[in-house]
């Protein structure tokens, strides 16, 4: 894949999903790592991770991949390609009334929101296949859902909190 | 529009004290502060806010809101938006790369700085330490965010039935996530109207 093309696919999907982030994983799981096998689950799991600890704009994850394949011209051509659709935003400043009423746009987007949960909620599953493969990796995964959902706990402190927990279970067992 | 408005001069009552200029040294400052913000897009909106709203008067509550609205149809992520409305406002098409420039650039350095930390770590034995550890746990932010889109998804509906069908066909029938996508927001257009109408929830925030 040459860096043309992956800066086609990351326009093509961010387009697609409307800019919403982590409803590409599943479009990036299916076509970078399945498909064209130039990242590994690992990478991808890992890129969308640093994104979410990191300041700023979540879908900058893209940066990481752009780099894991083509180095800092990759991290480049990545994040203006995911930003240059913000300039849209120029013309919409002015013919912003039609839109907003638009029950299309509105019923379209949401018909993406919908189906986008079930296709991340597969991507999870099959990456999960390749992943979660020992008992204490489940252990961490449950543990991660209970603390940033039920007790609400900073994302920072959650990964901390689980990733001790994890070696500590590694080195126990 | 902001300038619009002022050129027009309706409501110059109500905009009041609200005719501050923003330079194009603010705006760096403005934005590269809210791309330090923690917290996604809520942190970063927060700090503009603040900036934009509380502290300069620059820009009516009601304005920021209508372009945080508009901003969130723009397919590039709310908060890139954003910067491309603000620095068009107020510094023109040069003024839409400095926010640009301001808000990315932590973001940028921080993920690149990681990004290499992992080449390192995977020639280290620390590296098999990743699969009881960060992926695990990468995973369930995954699932996490699933969940908040999928806020009203999760209970007997229509968006149910899209979702689960999406799943399955995504699963079992290797679909293209692409092509299922697609088809589901046609479909939405037409099948999830009614549900929509006072439905507006945070729903594209959660990614942010």
């Amino acid at each position: 894949m040459s860096l043309w093309k992956l800066a086609l696919l990351i326009a093509l999907f961010n387009l697609m999903t409307f800019g919403n982030g982590p409803v590409m994983i599943p479009l990036l799981q299916t076509h970078l790592v399945e498909g064209a096998r130039v990242l590994t689950e690992d990478q991808l799991l890992y890129a969308f991770t640093i994104a979410r600890v990191t300041p700023g704009q979540a879908n900058f994850y893209v940066a990481s991949i752009g780099y894991m394949l083509y180095g800092i011209p990759g991290a480049i051509v990545a994040t203006l390609v995911i930003m240059l659709p913000g300039y849209i935003m120029i013309p919409l400043l002015h013919g912003y009334e039609h839109l907003r009423d638009s029950r299309w746009i509105k019923s379209f987007t949401k018909g993406l929101t919908v189906t986008s949960v079930g296709l991340i909620l597969a991507a999870v599953v099959q990456i999960a296949r390749g992943t979660l493969t020992q008992p204490i990796a489940w252990v961490v995964l449950l543990a991660t859902l209970v603390m940033t959902q039920l007790l609400k706990w900073n994302i920072l402190v959650a990964l901390a909190a689980v990733s001790c927990l994890g070696l500590l279970l590694k080195w126990l067992l | 529009m902001v300038e619009s408005s002022l050129k027009r001069g309706e409501d110059k009552e109500q905009r009041g004290n609200y005719t501050t200029r923003v330079t194009r040294g603010e705006l760096f400052s403005i934005f590269l502060r809210a791309g330090l913000a923690f917290g996604g897009g809520l942190g970063i909106l927060a700090v503009l806010e603040e900036e934009l709203v509380a502290k300069r008067r620059a820009v009516t509550r009601e304005e920021f809101l209508t372009i945080y609205g508009i901003g969130r149809i723009v397919p590039s992520g709310t908060m890139t938006a954003l910067a491309v409305a603000y620095g068009y406002t107020f510094g023109g098409l040069s003024g839409t790369v400095i926010a640009l420039a301001a808000l990315s650039l932590p973001a940028f350095v921080l993920t690149i700085a990681l990004t290499i930390a992992y080449h390192y770590l995977r020639n280290s034995r620390l590296f098999d330490l990743l699969p009881v550890t960060i992926m695990p746990a990468a995973l369930a932010l995954i699932v996490v965010v699933a969940l908040k889109l999928g806020k009203d998804v999760f209970r007997p509906s229509r968006e149910l039935i899209l979702a689960g069908v999406a799943f399955a066909l995504a699963l079992f029938l290797r679909l293209n996530p692409a092509l299922i996508l697609l088809a589901g927001g046609v479909l939405g257009a037409f099948a999830l109207q009614k549900a929509e109408e006072e439905n507006d929830t945070e729903e594209k925030d959660s990614g942010k």
